[in-house]
């Protein structure tokens, strides 16, 4: 029987020039995080479902390839670096030791529920400041994403947000996560909400006009606003809502390169260390570096 | 920026909407020929088929497109929807073959929508994928249901189908590609406040 020409959906072999590329990228990568202090780590590929659970919806527990192992274990393969280094790192993590700067690379595999034609294997290199809430922690991390994504005639784009201003209107009304999300107004928000959400969409929503709903969020936002200046590459966008997920704070994107396509994404996430044992704030970003140059 | 327009069912009013708008459309001549690529006023104008909306813009080969939220939810499509359109909307629901048969094969165009719909309600049955006329399906029982848009009823009436649960209200939006959105922020606003003024226009 002849050999099968295909590969499963969402999978391809890299030959020589792709290789030469990826290894290209990879290496100036490591070498601009480990010149900002970042020292690696290397996760499991696979690890046991049960430990997440209760930290991922249902949604994104589904985007993850599952099988039972010989001893009967349910078992996931890495779909998702960050839960996996809380994981790694909250056992043995002791205070004194914080803070962490750490990075990873390697490949997620995701099952994307989609016919669109997403890669499924995705080679990610990433890198987290575990220990550090401050908002100097945020800015750095800023920094260094742009820093990383920069190449010579291609300024990236960064759009960055806090996710703790939805969350706290989302916590007065279900009705307002739909609104965010489509980004169209609906009857069902409630009265009290409608003006700031109704700015929020339209992008008219200023820092004055979320600080009584998230006031800690506000000034956050405001003391980075001030650290970046006039830096072009930087955009507070105040509708920009992605999902939420297990982020509480800072929330960015990168987009880079000749299509802007998303490169990158990260943000805060304060209490995911605390559901592996040892509490620690944590902020960290991950590039997809498959179409960068 | 490049915006698709759905051919078929929704094309002549999502583009009548634009021209409210203020936007150069595609003239009506200009539809005659068999291009499928416009540049007016410098927007590309892009036809394609209804369902291939939410691929084009979720891949950002389209910037934004009008779609329906049949297939923005088979698509499971990223996309915004700033703008509900005042028209063309429709239920998607499960219909019943003449006698109502218990429930064992659905034909449908929504494979995706019709899983989740039938794994929501613990209901097992096979799904047949077909490209269109799936009441057909149901009238040669081929299956015992379909799923399906139902905008007048007059399909159903006419072959004796029966009308079961509804499974979504259906609207066409106005999508924008998170991706422009993120990269051209004014551009993203201002299409939406156009295309926004000129559906309460209609109303």
């Amino acid at each position: 029987m002849a050999a099968k020409l295909r590969y499963p959906t969402g999978v391809h072999p890299l030959l020589v020039d792709e290789t030469a590329r990826r290894r290209r990228v990879e290496t100036r990568f490591v070498d601009q995080l480990a010149s900002a202090g970042y020292a690696e780590v290397v996760l499991p590929i696979i690890d046991y479902v049960e430990p997440y659970e209760a930290l991922v919806d249902r949604a994104a527990n589904r985007q993850s390839y599952r099988f039972v192992d010989r001893e009967g274990e349910l078992i996931a393969i890495r779909s998702d670096f960050t839960p996996m280094l809380a994981r790694a790192l909250s056992p043995t993590m002791r205070e004194e030791d914080l803070p962490l700067r750490l990075f990873y690379r390697g490949d997620v595999i995701r099952c994307e529920a989609s016919r669109l034609g997403f890669k499924r294997e995705l080679f990610q290199i990433g890198a987290e400041l575990v220990g550090d809430a401050s908002v100097d922690a945020d800015i750095e991390m800023l920094r260094l994403v742009a820093d990383l994504a920069r190449r010579p005639g291609d300024e990236p784009a960064i759009v960055y947000n806090d996710v703790s201003i939805a969350a706290a209107l989302i916590a007065q009304s279900g009705a307002v996560q739909e609104a965010l999300a489509e980004k169209r107004m609906t009857s069902s928000v409630p009265v009290a909400l409608q003006t700031i959400v109704a700015k929020l969409i339209s992008g008219e929503a200023t820092l004055d006009d979320v600080a009584p709903f998230a006031p800690e969020a506000a000034a956050r936002l405001s003391a980075i606003g001030e650290a970046l200046g006039s830096d072009s590459t930087f955009a507070l966008h105040l509708d920009d809502i992605e999902e939420i997920g297990y982020y509480t704070g800072l929330r960015f994107r990168v987009y880079a390169g000749s299509a802007r396509a998303k490169a990158a994404q990260g943000g805060r996430y304060d209490n995911l260390y605390e559901r592996f044992g040892q509490p620690a704030a944590a902020i960290g970003f991950t590039f997809t570096i498959d179409d960068l140059d | 920026m490049r915006i698709a327009i759905p051919k078929g069912r929704l094309q002549d009013r999502a583009l009548g909407v634009f021209a409210d708008a203020g936007y150069d459309v595609p003239s009506d001549a200009d539809l005659k020929t068999r291009k499928l690529v416009f540049d007016r006023g410098g927007i590309e104008w892009i036809f394609v088929k209804d369902c291939d909306v939410p691929v084009y813009v979720d891949h950002g080969a389209a910037d934004a497109g009008i779609a329906g939220l049949d297939q923005i939810l088979e698509h499971q499509c990223a996309a915004y929807q700033p703008v509900e359109l005042p028209f063309g909307h429709c239920v998607m629901r499960l219909i019943a073959a003449p006698g109502a048969p218990s429930l064992t094969r659905v034909a449908t165009k929504y494979p995706r929508i019709t899983r989740q719909f039938l794994e929501g309600r613990g209901l097992r049955a096979e799904i047949v994928t077909l490209g269109g006329s799936v009441e057909l399906a149901a009238v040669l029982k081929l299956t015992s249901h379909v799923v399906d848009l139902v905008e007048t009823g007059e399909t159903v009436r006419i072959h004796k189908l029966v009308l079961q649960d509804v499974i979504a209200e259906i609207s066409p939006r106005l999508i924008v590609a998170k991706n422009f959105h993120g990269t051209e922020p004014k551009l993203s606003r201002e299409l939406k406040v156009r295309v926004e003024e000129a559906v309460n226009a209609m109303r």
